[in-house]
């Protein structure tokens, strides 16, 4: 009881600290607009804060599949680029508006895992992320190849819109809910069953649990969210080929995110995607041509020291310690 | 011993398989086995090291594939189910090499092995409701694992998670179970638990149970009939005294040496 009772400010502190971020977050457009472009807040700084934001929503879908289900995909960015796709072709050849096209990447991308998940999921470990390696290869190429669709290699211009604060409340807005969605989900019986998986396939499927169905559902809630994060990323930049889009380093940024911050929690990715970029901004700074060089040694590093990454440093699973969430005794 | 009577062998079994077929590369670890299980029965499944009594488990519950035979359970025929469908259909196990959930909690290791038939999304998008709670909270109290309720389940002595895999196995209230080696390795106090815990549950509870044990006294003690295994292919299958006193068993299984020494 001792024990709670003193961990009731720390949660109290958490929250607040959550609350200011939200609001500082959601005010910052506002800034920017006031700075006539070179205030310290300013259009770049909340193109790249997008982006930062984008990465959030991404590293998490990534962290829900590999993280929680232990399904370590290397080719997630496939979902990404279906729903990238699926804008820049409605709204370019088809005179689509923008957020119906999203809708429908984030459908097809949701529907590609499900399907794709039934024929790959059955694969162990290694296998499986080669599996998704090739997948987002050969969509690569198909995006190469159906020409009169997709441009083919030399791409699709989508009508310009320069609205930044819009893309940027649209990031924050998913990556909020996806969060917050992801929080729940961990915390419900599903949740349960995709740590069960993760833990002992086997042993959950002997116990009843119908792990194909858990793993593919999992999957194609991810890649349903990365589909609308590809939509978005293509209508900001208004332009999309098959290079720019399936890029294998947007699914390496996803997976360091998830590692650095905490692997298989929920604020993981947050914090990962977040110390990613401003480690990025740094170090771009400091060591112009050796930044990629620097930028890996650095990561190396910190995963050494931190195995378990920023979360297991902080010595809580982010208000998810199972040992907490399930603490409630039954009354007597 | 207070054991139930054997059911009436005109009875329909509980789970039959007929001529279960399993090979490893070309070693047959089962060659046309027949086993049945009557309601109400504890069964001893016995033979040598190697002679597949947990293979045959691993069939019955469906995670190997069958080479031959087909298995009835409930009169339904389980041969092309799957796993969960089975454990769905009630009947679960425990394991030789122990499967807990090593880094979730005791708790929500009961909490993941409860009755799934008819859980369905969306339900599923709910916490674990608390007549699941309750259910998981009375039975760690029966594997005497209520103070370890929030301890990760690896932290756990080997013992301990052998009570757990059963209090698991107990959770989706299953019409049989098959324990395997459920006392191997466990120190002395806490076999006397297990076996306390297998009679009450034969007795009180009504449960049919199977169990794979090397402790000949314990299967003297516990079962109403044995089976024994050899090289895959039954050697004997009877009544718990006069399958321990056959000559060709005590052979199989001591080798020379006859059951008392
Ligand atoms: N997955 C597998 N791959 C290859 N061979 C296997 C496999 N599982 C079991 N075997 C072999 O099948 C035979 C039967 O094994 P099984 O585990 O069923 O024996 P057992 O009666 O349970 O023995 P023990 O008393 O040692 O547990 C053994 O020779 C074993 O080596
Ligand atoms: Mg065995």
């Amino acid at each position: 009881m001792l024990e709670i009772a003193q961990r009731q400010p720390i949660r109290w502190l958490r929250r607040s600290g959550l609350l200011v971020l939200l609001v500082v977050l959601a005010l910052l457009p506002l800034l920017a607009a006031r700075g006539d472009g070179d205030g310290m807040v300013n259009n770049s700084t909340l193109f790249s804060l997008t982006q930062m934001l984008m990465l959030v929503t991404l590293a998490s879908n990534w962290n829900f599949v590999s993280g929680l289900t232990g399904y370590i995909d290397f080719g997630h960015v496939a979902f990404f680029g279906l729903g990238a796709y699926a804008t820049g072709i409605l709204m370019s050849k088809a005179g689509w508006p923008f957020l119906p096209t999203l809708a429908v990447g984030a459908l097809s991308a949701g529907a590609a895992a499900v399907l794709i998940g039934r024929a790959t999921m059955h694969l162990k470990g290694p296998y499986f992320s080669i599996a998704m390696l090739g997948t987002f290869a050969a969509l690569r190429e198909i995006a190469r190849v159906a020409r009169p669709l997709t441009g083919g290699g030399p791409g699709l211009t989508l009508p310009p819109y320069l609205n930044r604060p819009l893309f940027y409340y649209l990031a924050l807005g998913q990556a909020v809910l996806v969060v917050a969605l992801y929080r729940w989900v961990r915390r419900t019986e599903f949740g349960l069953m995709m740590l069960g998986i993760r833990e002992d396939e086997p042993g959950a499927e002997m116990r009843g649990v119908n792990t194909i169905f858990v793993k593919t559902s999992a999957f194609g809630l991810a890649a349903l969210s990365s589909g609308i994060v590809g939509g978005m990323w293509a209508y900001q930049n208004t332009f999309i080929d098959p290079d720019i889009v399936f890029l294998d380093s947007r699914t390496i940024d996803m997976a360091i995110a998830s590692v650095l911050g905490g692997l298989g929690t929920i604020i993981g990715p947050v914090i990962g995607a977040g110390l990613l970029y401003w480690l990025r901004d740094v170090v771009w700074a400091s060591f112009l041509q050796w930044h990629l060089i620097v930028q890996g040694l650095l990561l190396i590093g910190i995963m050494l020291v931190l195995p378990n990454g920023i979360i297991g440093l902080l010595g809580d699973r982010s208000g998810l310690d199972p040992r907490r969430i399930w603490a409630r005794r039954r009354k007597r | 011993m207070n054991r139930r009577p054997p059911c009436a062998a005109n009875a329909s079994p509980l789970l039959e398989g007929r001529g279960i077929g399993k090979s490893f590369g070309g070693l047959a670890a089962l060659a046309g086995v027949d086993v049945a299980v009557y309601p109400g029965d504890v069964v001893g499944l016995i033979g040598p090291n190697g002679s597949g009594k947990t293979t045959l488990f691993n069939c019955l519950t469906r995670l190997d594939g069958l080479d031959a035979g087909r298995i009835h359970f409930k009169g339904v025929d389980i041969t092309d189910h799957q796993p969960f469908q089975v454990a769905r259909m009630g009947m679960s196990r425990t394991f030789q090499n122990i499967r807990v959930y090593r880094k979730l909690t005791v708790i929500e290791n009961m909490l993941l092995s409860r009755q799934w038939r008819g859980a369905r999304w969306p339900g599923l998008l709910r916490p674990s409701r608390p007549e699941v709670t309750e259910r998981a909270d009375d039975l760690l109290e029966f594997v005497t694992l209520v103070e370890q309720r929030v301890d990760l389940a690896g932290s756990l002595s080997w013992g301990q998670q052998r009570l757990l895999e059963i209090g698991m196995a107990l959770m989706s209230d299953p019409d049989l179970i098959l324990l395997d080696e459920a006392t191997s390795g466990v120190n002395p106090l806490l076999v006397d638990a297990i076996r306390d815990r297998i009679m009450t549950l034969n007795t009180t509870h009504g449960k049919t149970i199977v169990l794979i044990e090397h402790n000949i006294e314990l299967v003297a003690d516990l079962c109403s009939r044995v089976v024994v295994l050899d090289h895959g292919e039954k050697l004997a299958d009877g009544e718990v005294g006069a399958v321990l006193d056959d000559p060709a068993v005590s052979e199989a299984y001591f080798g020379r040496r006859g059951l008392n020494g």
